[in-house]
């Protein structure tokens, strides 16, 4: 009893610590200045942008994450360890540091040139995407690759046996089957992608009504000690993100219910 | 996997046998397609499949935990196969129809899996693997997971079907009585080699290895040497028994050596309870002694018997009416013979 209660204590330390921080915006809670920051065409803008280049960002990210994450689940090939092991990348460095490095690859020769000749990703709007595509990729492979796992590969195997070829498996099959995993993975790499702050500042910077994202935002309106304002955003991003992480729980929920 | 030989005619059932882990599913998953062999041939009609897909292969495939696309109606699994194949709907309705029909599922087509119990689930699958008439149903221990009663309604059902629609089956269980019912061939694997390839009876009857013979239930083997041998005949002295018994030999058989090291095996069905005042028959082999242990499970006893003086169990199986009317008891002095014509010898 006493290591049950001991884990339970912990699990409940978890939520009074966040909890506690959310509660604690309160503090400064001002109704008036959040209505003045949410008709401030500057704020519509972030919350705009960070919506928009957060769903292309997430989209992307998927569209290769789901067929990357696949193989990793599903096949052996040269390179696979390599693969997974690369999928941390993002978490290991920080965001900062990843920031930087696509800032760098942009200054090498290949960089210049595609800036110059393909689109312009440093300060503009595309570098915003390609941030967070880049900080978001690893882990959306990884959440996908989770859901594959899910499905039990003999549905695979006699959908083959019946005559379907590989793509037919896994568009009939594999695909409706993991759909739940596949929709939850994609919330959750939504949600990183839209609270993603460090590589985006490093490549995309802070102009106002350009690239300014709702977490750039936050950190613009906090250095000028804007308390009030800091807080009626970061409750704008913290409703954003708890709706997606709770429509996320809602799909695994279900998914493991009828596991 | 070790010199595999595995030979399917058209319009057989075989069924391949072999203990837990000795390579049967694999042997299957090499042959439907879904697992890369690193040697060796298949062939299908005299068609070398060395790359063909398994989508390519027209086989019909049952596995163990059968893998009803839960997903799906039921009325779509069945239909997945047909329609992955690109056959018309004049092709497949008329078979699809009639085995619906002959399975008793037709209430069932508009049901998700997960609605359905075990026997109807095994239906659905078995109308599945056959849907697009495959050219070889390949099932993979289908029937485990059911209670004994089920099993045997499923096991005459996928005969009647067999029968009426001829087509060619290949069987893989480690339940001897499922084989046995279903298989008109039997192979034997074990430890990844094929031991024993033949029909059915012939299987049962003669077991071709020592191997062979422990895995479909003969306990009874007496180790010994042999000391004469004529063209239908071998002596083996069995120190275990200490005594020579006589073992016809099998044409076609090989035939040991004299001095070869050999075992002498016999089935606990055949050894034959003797009344004590009553002289030995001709061509049986006596030994005195006691049981020492009567276990009853259901309608079969076995007996445990100890001939006198002896380092020896063998073990006699009979059924509870002849317990009853012979009043067998543990400990109770009897006299056992082991008749020539059920004596097996199988060379080390």
């Amino acid at each position: 009893m006493r290591f049950r209660r001991f884990t339970v204590v912990c699990a409940l330390a978890v939520l009074a610590v966040y909890a506690l921080l959310i509660l604690s915006l309160f503090y400064f809670f001002d109704g008036a200045a959040i209505l003045t920051a949410l008709a401030s065409k500057r704020v519509l803008f972030s919350i705009q942008l960070s919506l928009v280049a957060a769903t292309i960002a997430a989209g992307l990210a998927l569209a290769v994450a789901v067929p990357a994450a696949y193989a990793l689940s599903r096949y052996e090939f040269r390179g696979r360890e390599a693969v997974d092991a690369i999928l941390e990348f993002p978490l290991i460095v920080s965001p900062a540091a990843l920031g930087a490095i696509i800032l760098i690859f942009f200054s090498n020769p290949v960089g210049t040139w595609v800036q110059e000749h393909v689109l312009q990703f440093v300060f503009a709007f595309a570098g915003i995407v390609l941030a967070q595509f880049i900080a978001v990729l690893g882990v959306a492979v990884r959440f996908m690759k989770s859901a594959f796992d899910q499905v039990p590969r003999r549905y695979e195997m006699v959908a083959r046996a019946l005559g379907a070829s590989p793509s037919r498996a896994f568009f009939t099959i594999s695909l409706p089957l993991a759909r739940r995993g596949l929709l939850a993975s994609g919330v959750l790499t939504w949600a990183k992608a839209l609270g993603e702050f460090g590589a985006t500042i490093m490549v995309a910077g802070t102009m106002a009504m350009r690239t300014e994202t709702l977490p750039i935002a936050i950190y613009m309106r906090l250095s000028t000690a804007d308390i009030k304002g800091t807080v009626a955003l970061i409750l704008v991003l913290l409703t954003l993100g708890l709706s997606a992480l709770y429509v996320a729980k809602f799909l695994f929920r279900d998914r493991r219910a009828r596991a | 996997m070790e010199n595999i030989c595995l030979r399917v005619a058209e319009g057989e059932s075989h069924a391949l046998l072999g203990p837990s882990g000795a390579g049967k599913s694999t042997l299957l998953e090499v042959i439907v397609g879904l697992r890369p062999a690193s040697a060796g041939r298949i062939e299908l009609g005299g068609r070398d499949l060395k790359g063909v897909p398994a989508e390519k292969r027209g086989m019909g495939y049952l596995p163990q935990r059968l893998a009803l696309f839960p997903h799906l109606t039921v009325r779509e699994n069945i239909l997945y196969g047909p329609r992955s194949r690109h056959l018309s709907p004049a092709a497949y309705r008329p078979v699809v129809d009639s085995l619906v029909e002959a399975t008793g599922i037709e209430a069932l087509l508009d049901r998700r899996p997960d609605t359905l119990s075990g026997g109807e689930r095994q239906r659905v699958a078995l109308v599945r693997a056959l849907a697009a008439r495959p050219s070889l149903l390949l099932l993979d221990e289908p029937f485990s997971a059911l209670n004994e009663s089920l099993r045997h309604e499923l096991w005459h059902l996928l005969r009647a079907l067999q029968a009426e629609y001829g087509f060619t089956t290949l069987l893989i269980t480690h339940d001897l009585s499922e084989g046995f019912f279903l298989g008109d061939h039997i192979s034997v694997l074990i430890d990844g080699k094929i031991e024993q390839s033949g029909d059915r009876d012939s299987v049962w009857r003669h077991p071709a290895s020592v191997a062979v013979a422990r895995y479909l239930g003969i306990r009874n083997l007496l180790e010994g040497t042999v000391v004469d041998l004529s063209d239908s005949l071998v002596t083996v002295d069995c120190p275990a028994v200490e005594g020579r018994l006589e073992v016809n030999l099998l044409p076609g058989r090989p035939r040991p050596a004299i001095g070869a090291s050999v075992f002498v095996g016999i089935r606990a069905e055949f050894v034959v309870l003797r009344d004590l005042d009553h002289p030995p028959r001709e061509g049986e082999f006596i030994l005195q002694g006691r049981f020492v242990d009567v276990s009853v499970a259901g309608t079969d006893v076995t007996l445990l018997f100890q001939p006198a003086g002896k380092d020896l169990t063998l073990e006699i199986g009979v059924n509870r009416r002849l317990l009853r009317r012979f009043g067998i008891k543990a400990d109770q002095p009897v006299m056992v013979g082991l008749p020539r014509r059920d004596l097996l010898l199988f060379t080390s």
